[in-house]
């Protein structure tokens, strides 16, 4: 194998190609990256064996070839290339890397050993435009469970519906839901996949010129995979039910609270410093336009901030855990915002204003007093 | 079938992971499944395709020799992409409960009394300390603190604090996840989850708790396997922020046969005793029982029932005789009554009696082992105990010669007989009857109950 190619196109996707690579693994050649030299192009592999990224480079392909380098030299070696042309050749056993003053050589392992990591890209799901798509992911996937003891939760839920695409994310205790959502195009009849939300995360990583994404499954292989410009991000699809969402949506609420998002979440910020002890909890105490902010650690101390609100019907109290709430205005980016709620134990409602299909539900803790 | 098939792949495993690497083995392998065998193909489960690339490309015939030398088939091997480790899903969590389960009142956690609150808990001095501390950590539960211990002798109302704990957190939040349970019950719960092979349901279920309450902690001594699984249940417990309270009746450092690990995890809380009730706080105990009786209990009455010294329940026992006599003639209870009652209560313990009990007390009266009792050896101290255990047996719970030799080491009917009536002969003429009542009066005492 031998190509050249320019430092900064293989910095670019050395950079998000990078978090594929498990940190640890306990398969040698996981910690590898697969490097196919062909038809003008490097195609540059990682996986950990449930989420893959494919990638070109254009080089100038000398000799084609395939093998596998340790990713996290290679990455190392590549970022730190000021400029200009890097060439690598196998030589033996080993790759050779060349760039202006910089000469290396890496140990590799063979291509045999490295997992495909897709066969074939099944049938087109959506379209849809990146930029959309990562507004709503941002919003979304993070309510999605961190744990492995419910797999369902640990997904992100996609349905394609008449009027658009709906996505939702929870963990149990809070949920993220977005209904309506234009895509570019996509297939008439209504399906749904689980696609786990740390895939998401990859695909918001990835830096291509090319703005559209096209998701398609396989069901062969119960695959997703998307595709933006010149990569490829494949990730496992969850074979699990999701519970029934649309069951725990409030109809009703009997106070409306609007506020602007910087205002709470520094509220929320502040009094969390009183939380900490006692297991994060701020209340809520809704009343006549003003909203105030409550933390208190019998040993610690107390304290309180208001926000200023328009409020409508009855005053109300209500706790969050204040993670939940952080992790919310952490992850959007409208400032005027919606606070809706019927009673201390009854989930609260957030919304974005003027946004019919945005919400998220947040379960409240109940306390005394 | 699917257990044959489970059992065939976990052999194939066996063999697989003596050829190829450990890595190997534990990434690729580890995580499948034979989900069908028929004449011609076997289907393997793995869970993601890569997984399937390399275990099609690398391995196939590793795989198609071992499966078919043990299956004595000759099969070909499909893989196909499916998750099936972690298929068993918990609950979705709180969010997704149904409403009408949250306006739930009290009353309906399994084996917790609903009239075990702390409104109707008598407090004074010999149980304040307990008293507080419970309703401290009912209010903030796994925030003060954890665990909460509480040891104090029978009936002086550890179960009733307990369980009133749990039914203050019920009341305030019923979807909190709570489990009152005695030690025995998780015990028996960690032996059936071990025989039907089904400890990470249990586990889920205990490590899942806002709030874990067992009572008479001290019966899992010597249980080694209960109290590795009750350690790691702690420790998850109070980690995740969740409530403990646990009671015995003794304090953690006297418990035996407990690892030293659980003792200190026992201790790493408040610990906090409840002594035998005063004579005040039994009066009240008496006024606030008899009313939830619906019976009208004069003061002096209740006074006259708490100077005998004796712990809650046996209280309420004689309680109910006063109350049942009372109602039965008419009018006031009386001196007659009550003196009645306390009669009757005497007989009564008298006959509650076990035989294991019995031979428990007179063991412990001339010191000697409930082993050496029932067996063979002859020496003049051993006889004698041995004989007043036959006198006793007989005498006070009636069981018949043949029946006490084989309690006693399985001895003949007729040796049987020639203890109780040399006994009875000694009776009439030694101080012996002093050391019976001795032995009846430790057998009638507060710690029969084991």
């Amino acid at each position: 194998m031998k190509v050249i190619l320019l430092a900064e196109n293989l910095q670019r996707k050395i950079s998000f190609l990078n978090h594929v690579v498990p940190s640890r693994s306990q398969l040698p050649i996981l910690s590898n990256v697969l490097l196919e030299a062909e038809k003008g192009k490097l195609k540059i592999s990682a996986t950990d064996l449930e989420l893959g990224m494919v990638t070109l480079v254009s080089a100038n392909v000398g000799e084609e070839g395939a093998i596998t380098v340790p990713a996290k030299i290679f990455s190392d070696l590549s970022l730190n290339i000021k400029e200009g042309k890097i060439s690598i050749e196998t030589s033996g056993t080993n790759i050779l890397l060349k760039a202006p003053g910089v000469e290396a050589t890496l140990q590799t392992m063979p291509s045999e050993e490295f997992p495909k990591i897709y066969k074939e890209k099944g049938d087109i799901f959506i379209k849809i435009k990146k930029e959309v798509l990562e507004k709503e992911v941002s919003r979304i996937a993070f309510s999605a469970a961190q744990d492995g003891g419910r797999p369902s939760l640990s997904g992100v839920l996609v349905r394609q519906d008449k009027d658009g695409l709906t996505m939702v994310a929870t963990d149990g205790y809070r949920l993220s839901l977005r209904r309506n959502l234009a895509v570019l195009s996509g297939k008439d009849q209504s399906s749904s996949v689980l696609v786990p939300a740390k895939v998401f995360k990859e695909l918001l990583a990835i830096k291509e010129d090319e703005d559209d994404v096209t998701v398609s499954i396989s069901k062969n292989t119960n695959q997703i995979i998307f595709s933006q410009g010149e990569t490829v991000l494949v990730g496992r699809l969850i074979e699990a039910e999701y519970p029934p969402f649309e069951k725990i949506l409030p109809t009703s609420h009997s106070t409306t609270v609007s506020f602007e998002r910087a205002k709470l979440l520094s509220a929320v910020k502040i009094c969390s410093v009183f939380a900490r002890d006692t297991a994060n909890i701020v209340k809520f105490s809704i009343g006549k336009n003003k909203m105030v902010v409550s933390a208190n650690t019998p040993s610690v101390g107390e304290n309180k901030a208001d926000v200023e609100a328009k409020t409508e019907g009855e005053e109300n109290e209500i706790a969050f855990n204040a993670r939940y709430l952080l992790d919310l205005l952490g992850n959007i980016d409208d400032e005027d915002l919606v606070f809706e709620m019927t009673g201390p134990l009854n989930p609260g409602v957030f919304k974005i204003k003027d946004n019919p299909y945005f919400l998220h539900l947040i379960m409240p803790i109940r306390v005394q007093g | 079938m699917e257990q044959d098939l489970n059992k065939l792949w976990q052999t194939v495993l066996g063999e697989v992971e003596m050829e190829v690497s450990r890595a190997n083995f534990l990434t690729l392998f580890k995580p499948t499944m034979l989900l069908s065998l028929n004449e011609t193909t076997a289907t393997i489960a793995a869970p993601s395709s890569m997984i399937i690339d390399l275990l099609q490309r690398r391995f196939y015939q590793i795989i198609k020799k071992t499966i078919n030398k043990l299956s004595k088939k000759n099969v070909e091997i499909l893989f196909v992409p499916k998750n099936v480790v972690g298929l068993k899903e918990d609950a979705p969590g709180p969010l997704f409960l149904e409403p009408e389960k949250k306006s739930i009142p009290v009353g309906h956690l399994p084996r917790v009394r609903t009239e075990y609150t702390f409104e109707n808990m008598a407090v004074s001095t010999s149980n304040q300390l307990a008293y507080v501390s419970a309703t401290t950590v009912a209010k903030k539960i796994g925030q003060v603190y954890n665990p909460l211990f509480i040891y104090g002798p029978v009936g002086v109302g550890k179960t009733h604090l307990m369980q009133a704990i749990a039914n203050d957190v019920y009341i305030n939040n019923p979807n909190s996840k709570i489990a009152y349970i005695t030690s025995e019950e998780f015990t028996n719960e960690v032996v059936e989850a071990i025989r039907t092979n089904s400890t990470s349901a249990m586990k889920r279920r205990f490590r899942g708790l806002d709030l874990l309450i067992i009572d008479d902690i001290q019966f899992v001594a010597g249980k080694e396997k209960v109290q590795e699984e009750l350690f790691h249940t702690f420790n998850i417990l109070v980690d995740n922020g969740s409530q403990i309270v646990l009671s015995s009746d003794r304090p953690p450092s006297e418990i035996k046969k407990v690892e030293k690990r659980l003792l200190s995890r026992f201790s790493g809380g408040l610990t906090v005793d409840i002594e035998s009730p005063d004579f005040e706080l039994r009066t009240a105990i008496l006024l606030i029982k008899a009313k939830k009786y619906g019976f009208e209990l004069n003061i002096e009455i209740a006074k006259r029932i708490a100077e005998k010294d004796l712990d809650g329940r046996s209280l309420e026992g004689l309680l109910l005789r006063v109350i049942t006599r009372t109602n039965a003639k008419g009018g006031e209870p009386t001196d007659e009554i009550l003196n009645d009652a306390l009669d009757s209560k005497k007989e009564e313990d008298g006959n509650s009696f076990h035989p294991d009990d019995i031979i428990k007390n007179v063991c412990a009266f001339y010191r000697v082992k409930p082993t050496q009792i029932r067996g063979e050896k002859r020496n003049s101290s051993l006889v004698k105990a041995r004989q007043v255990a036959m006198y006793l047996l007989k005498k006070e719970l009636g069981l018949t010669f043949v029946e006490i030799g084989n309690l006693l080491g399985g001895r003949d009917h007729t040796t049987i007989m020639y203890g109780f009536n040399k006994i009875e002969g000694l009776l009439k003429t030694t101080r012996l009857s002093e050391e019976i009542l001795g032995i009846k009066g430790g057998a009638g005492g507060k710690h029969m109950e084991y």
